[in-house]
């Protein structure tokens, strides 16, 4: 059992002095690029007490009511922010791969302006159209209350927003999964099975792009919890504005929740590397 | 009427015809294979039964239904394409449960269906194997099990083989036409290879550029080719350009040499200069026996194909192959020798007329 494994550690070892020097370098040169900044965050809000290491800005940043309060709903917000975009993305970059190949590149174009238009420009887009009510053409009945005037309709504009932010993550990620797998005979194998498009979009692409979803996900998560423009615009109790108002008045927590924000975001990729572990195998032999 | 019938079918891709007044009937239990080289319009025609395409005029029944306008998933056809098109999510098991699981049909049922599938197939111990940890030969025994599990009216092959090495896709294709026969299930099979197509079919159709050139069986289509292009893509073929020189008589002269053919030369005259063909394996050398054409020839080249000798002779100035069984004890001419060799007159077909000399 002991020399098997030996064996193996030998094996590999051997495996990594065939990389050249050079890819090495670049390796650790990249590596130092993000552990170093992270360190230095990590060291200083540890040094929140004089002269000793001490988790007291951990502490008190998780003591603070707002802190659960505005983690919690900018949680939430991510979570409908991802529900949606796969509901909308999905069936969408399902149906150009499928039937309307040659309107990619406008897609693609569009999912790109988020890039070009900066946050603010969309938030004031949208407080200027949906701050007043909706009426009928050329007539005084109101259809709907401007949706900047109650929390539901905040909360519908901020998540539309947020989808427009996180589309060029979520669109590029489920097209480069459905570009891995033959989504044109796997349908029509379907197809000829007798399953309906819901079926097939449910039973047998989705499952298939699990990893590209998990990843768009992830990507979409960070953008939602870190957000601060069209939050502060919108005056909702987001996360993104907390911890930018907390970093104005304090030095340590904000080290501190920036580390753990770090560390969530660690955990979230360690998961989907477990969760989509088989299916990259199963990709890579097929 | 016939189980399925494709009438007058056409499908146009902005200007061009990809297949064009395409009639056949299939009788039910028949194995139909559609034969032609690439961009012929097979896999086209083969698509719009299943439903993937369109025809752009013409119908399609099936049972004596009209599946024309018809869903794919409407259908009841079962496909089974070349990238064998597995689910990779799902274990072998479940691709093959998987149409009767959209179809609703009892858990207990499945199981039954999907085991019996997996005899049929021979895989009965990789039912819980992901695809990727299949041969490629597996796989497509999972796809084809796949398709069958249904129960469809008509079965669909697109090239199912033309993956697959050629050891593998002999055994295959003598386990496809076994498991076809068991079941008695009516099939259309695509593909490109002369063989594969000649050793499965009940029937053939032979198809180029959109259009059917023949039907008929291995036999018909290998033997008694009815146009050039058939003659040419069934088989190896010798092929030249002949004067008739009495019709009545049914005599030819190609480069001062005489033939003689079996087929009529009505409505032809003397003088008129056709294209004739013979195959390589109607020669053989004059030893007692003579046939119809006796041929003066010199060995140009020999040429051993394992179980077959392929020869080349020059006629005159044409070259010709000329095929003979390979054994132990063949007494072969040496190359560059004067000899004679012979065919029936049955073995010369005249095909059409020939193209106009240049200049």
């Amino acid at each position: 059992m002991a020399a098997t494994y030996l064996g193996k550690v030998a094996a590999m070892i051997t495996r990594l002095r065939r990389i050249p020097f050079w890819s090495w370098f670049w390796f650790l040169l990249g590596t130092l690029y993000f552990i170093l900044p992270l360190y230095a965050t990590l060291e200083f809000s540890l040094e929140m007490e004089r002269d000793r290491i001490s988790l007291l800005a951990y502490e008190r940043a998780f003591a603070d009511p707002e802190f659960i309060e505005t983690f919690v709903y900018s949680n939430l917000l991510a979570i409908a922010t991802i529900i949606i975009s796969i509901i909308l993305i999905v069936p969408t970059a399902y149906w150009i791969r499928l039937r309307v190949p040659e309107a990619r590149r406008i897609v693609e174009f569009i999912t790109l302006l988020p890039f070009v238009i900066p946050a603010i420009i969309l938030v004031f887009g949208l407080i200027r159209i949906y701050s007043s009510p909706v009426q009928v053409p050329l007539t005084d009945i109101t259809l709907l209350q401007p949706l900047t005037n109650f929390n539901l309709g905040t909360n519908i504009l901020i998540v539309a927003g947020y989808m427009v932010l996180a589309m060029p993550y979520m669109y590029r990620s489920v097209d480069t999964g459905m570009r891995t797998v033959d989504v044109r005979t796997l349908t029509e194998a379907a197809q000829s099975l007798g399953a309906s498009w819901l079926t097939i979009i449910a039973r047998v692409i989705l499952p298939n792009i699990r990893a590209a979803l998990l990843s768009g996900a992830l990507l979409t998560f960070a953008i939602v919890v870190g957000e601060v423009t069209l939050a502060s615009f919108l005056g909702v109790p987001a996360f993104g504005p907390y911890l930018f108002l907390l970093g104005q008045h304090r030095a340590y927590e904000p080290a501190a929740l920036s580390f753990t924000s770090f560390l969530l975001t660690w955990l979230a990729m360690g998961i989907i590397q477990l969760v989509t572990g088989g299916q990259g195998q199963a990709a890579g032999a097929h | 009427m016939a189980f399925l019938t494709l009438s007058n079918i056409s499908k146009q891709f902005a200007d061009t015809y990809a297949v064009r007044d395409f009639n056949l009937d299939v009788e039910k239990g028949e194995f139909v294979s559609f034969l032609g080289p690439s961009g012929c319009g097979k896999t086209t025609t083969l698509r719009m039964v299943a439903g993937f395409e369109n025809p752009t005029s013409g119908r399609i029944t099936l049972n004596n239904s009209d599946i024309t306008d018809k869903a794919p998933n409407q259908r009841n056809v079962g496909m089974v394409f070349q990238s064998y098109a597995l689910f990779p999510n799902m274990t072998v098991a479940q691709n093959i449960g998987f149409g009767l699981r959209v179809h609703k049909e009892k858990e207990s049922a499945i199981k039954d269906r999907v085991r019996e599938m997996l005899a049929i197939i021979n895989l009965e111990d990789r039912g819980d194997s992901y695809p990727y940890q299949l041969s490629g030969g597996q796989q497509q025994r999972v796809a084809l099990a796949r398709a069958l599990a249904i129960r469809p009216q008509v079965l669909l092959l697109d090239e199912p083989l033309s993956a697959l090495d050629a050891k593998i896709r002999v055994a295959l294709r003598a386990e496809i036409r076994s498991i076809q026969q068991r079941l008695g299930i009516t099939t259309i099979y695509v593909t490109h290879d002369q063989e594969e197509a000649l050793s499965l079919s009940d029937r053939i159709v032979v198809m180029n550029v959109g259009v059917i050139e023949q039907v008929g069986t291995p036999f018909q289509i290998y033997n008694f080719p009815e146009t050039a292009f058939v003659a040419s893509f069934v088989g190896t073929l010798n092929t030249a350009i002949a004067e008739i020189v009495d019709c009545p008589n049914r005599l030819l002269r190609l480069d001062g040499i005489q033939l003689v053919t079996a087929d009529d030369l009505q409505g032809r005259q003397n003088g008129e200069r056709v294209r004739i063909a013979i195959r390589p394996e109607r020669f053989s050398f004059v030893t007692e026996e003579k046939k119809a054409n006796v041929i003066d020839c010199r060995i140009e080249n020999i040429t051993f194909l394992g179980a077959i000798v392929r020869i080349q002779v020059l006629i005159g100035s044409a070259k010709f192959y000329m095929d003979t069984f390979n054994n132990p004890f063949l007494e072969l001419p040496k190359i560059g020798e004067q000899t004679q060799i012979t065919c029936s007159r049955e073995a010369v077909l005249v095909l059409g007329d020939a193209p106009e000399p240049e200049g």
